[in-house]
């Protein structure tokens, strides 16, 4: 075996898990918090995406800077939907809920096609998106490092705010008991409202950088709705420190598979779900 | 002025009532008993009054202010405290953590939170000792003790607690029960449902009996404890 081909395809696999991180750790944090399956998750990303895409072409804003104003909108946008649609239908089934956010997300994908069109974007002439570093024959793309440092970054500052400051442990308590919440003085209504509106800004964040790594149409949002939930399965529902390890792991595996099997690449999203079926059938048999 | 006046309360779960106009009084500093059997609405109660049931009607008023309308998280607010049926812990959270969240969301609760903590721990050494366990793996003794400690880590004027002997072997209860009895020495009002008809009547100074979700009987609980049909009903004598 080519063993360059190996390390680049474990380099790119890690890359990769960052942003793969970023965006399952928002919907862990819907599922863990609100018990709510968010079926719309990746369209935040998407409108992440083109959001980032249209600063760029109106402003000519660095995708580094549309950061700091995509997060707030999707806060902000998350938090509207939160209070126009979803706080009414938490005690409704979860099909029934699955079916909100399921529309929710058609909604904001046909919306975008309908304002951005079906074609490819991306924000392409930023003069970094080109610089490289080659380490001992593997090559290292600025873009793809940046995107994991800061998703890195982001996710780290998720699990700071989560274990160590008073609104993270609110947010812990909601999750572990509801009623023990409300009885010591929290709003659940609030919180729930606070973790919906921060994983939306989690998912803008990740789409930012996938408008500069990719070509993104409108429709990227489900592939990435399917991955996180792959993900979030991986760490266990609502398991929120699991998902960095198990975002490298479907990561690596992605990546692996591209780059070492022949016509590798068309199966990417084949590993992924050939992960989950593993352990999905591994863990009810454990269970058994 | 009175700790809690509760006027004609009716409570549902859906369309199904539950309650039926239940009035009952309670005195600052008191300590009082509602007893009744499994299913007679004792749970329901104390959720209508501390704000887990909306779904509810009728009056109720605690140190002068009325609170029917008012959210769990506001009427925490008003000095109420609840322990509630089946704990609710936060169990993947220490006990530490557990009581810190008691105090945590209420300025005036925070201010005293050290000082309520060691309070807690001298009325609940086991506590103490077991600071760094995650809530999930206490014993039901245990957990019933930081159900206690948590309310009281609100500051609460007024506690209202759930069949705090429930699975608690004879001994815990006892220590349960006297941690009560201290509590409302020190100047809480305490409002105490249970099953256990006869720890809870030599606890308490008053008691109501709740049956069918109606309060059809209310005493000195030391009277109650002779009283032939309470004797025959509750206390198996
Ligand atoms: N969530 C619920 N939905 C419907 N009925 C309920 C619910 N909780 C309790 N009940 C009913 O309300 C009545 C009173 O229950 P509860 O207040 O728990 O009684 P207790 O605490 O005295 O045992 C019972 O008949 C019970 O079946
Ligand atoms: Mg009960």
């Amino acid at each position: 075996m080519d063993l360059t081909l190996l390390l680049q395809g474990i380099l790119s696999g890690i890359l990769a898990s960052g942003l793969y991180a970023l965006v399952s750790v928002g919907l862990a944090l819907a599922i863990g918090v609100i018990g709510i399956v968010n079926f719309a998750h990746g369209e935040f990303f998407m409108v992440g995406a083109f959001l980032a895409y249209q600063l760029f072409i109106s402003f000519g804003f660095d995708p580094v800077l549309s950061l700091f104003f995509v997060a707030p909108a999707l806060f902000i946008l998350g938090a509207l939907i939160y209070r126009s649609s979803i706080q009414f239908v938490l005690k409704a089934p979860e099909l029934n809920q699955m079916l909100l956010t399921f529309g929710i997300g058609i909604i904001l994908q046909n919306l975008a096609l309908v304002i951005w069109g079906g074609d490819p974007r991306s924000i392409s002439n930023v003069p970094y998106r080109s610089i490289g570093y080659q380490v001992g024959g593997v090559s290292i793309g600025l873009v793809p490092l940046a995107s994991f440092l800061i998703s890195i970054f982001i996710v780290a500052g998720l699990y700071f705010v989560l274990l160590k400051t008073p609104l993270g442990r609110a947010m812990r308590a909601v999750a572990q008991n509801r009623t023990g919440a409300s009885l010591v003085g929290l709003e659940v209504n609030r919180i729930y409202l606070l973790a919906f509106a921060l994983s939306a800004a989690l998912a803008g964040l990740g789409g930012v950088m996938i408008a500069v790594i990719q070509s993104p149409t409108p429709v990227v949002g489900f592939a990435f709705t399917l991955k996180a939930f792959a993900i979030v399965v991986l760490a266990g529902l609502g398991n929120i420190r699991g998902i960095l390890g198990a975002s490298l792991l479907v990561a690596l595996a992605e990546s692996l598979v591209a780059t070492l099997v022949p016509d590798g690449d068309s199966l990417r999203n084949a590993v992924f779900f050939a992960i989950i079926f593993v352990v999905l059938i591994v863990r009810s048999r454990r269970q058994a | 002025m009175k700790a809690l006046e509760v006027k004609n309360l009716s409570a549902f779960y859906g369309k199904i009532q539950v309650l039926w106009d239940v009035s009952f009084e309670v005195e600052e500093g008191e300590f009082v008993t509602i007893i009744g059997a499994n299913g007679a609405g004792k749970t329901t109660l104390l959720k209508s009054i501390s704000g887990l049931i909306s779904n509810k009607k009728g009056t109720v008023t605690a140190f002068g202010k009325s609170i029917e309308q008012l959210s769990a998280a506001k009427i925490v607010r008003s000095h109420i405290g609840h322990v509630p049926e089946g704990r609710q812990l936060f169990h993947l959270m220490t006990v530490l953590e557990n009581l810190e969240s008691g105090a945590d969301y209420l300025p005036h609760a925070k201010r005293e939170a050290a000082k309520t903590k060691a309070y807690v721990y001298s009325l609940f050494p086991r506590l103490k000792e077991r600071e760094k366990q995650l809530a999930g793996t206490l014993s039901g003794g245990e957990r019933q003790m930081l159900a206690i400690g948590r309310a009281l880590m609100t500051k609460p004027k007024l506690l209202l607690v759930d069949e705090p002997s429930l699975g608690l072997a004879p001994a815990l209860t006892k220590t349960v029960f006297q941690a009560l009895k201290t509590i409302n020495q020190e100047g809480v009002t305490i409002v105490l449902v249970e099953q256990n008809v006869l720890q809870s009547l030599k606890a308490a100074q008053r008691a109501y009996v709740l049956e069918n979700g109606e309060v059809v009987k209310s005493a000195e609980a030391s009277s109650l404890l002779n009283d032939p049909e309470i004797q025959a009903a509750y206390l198996a004598i």
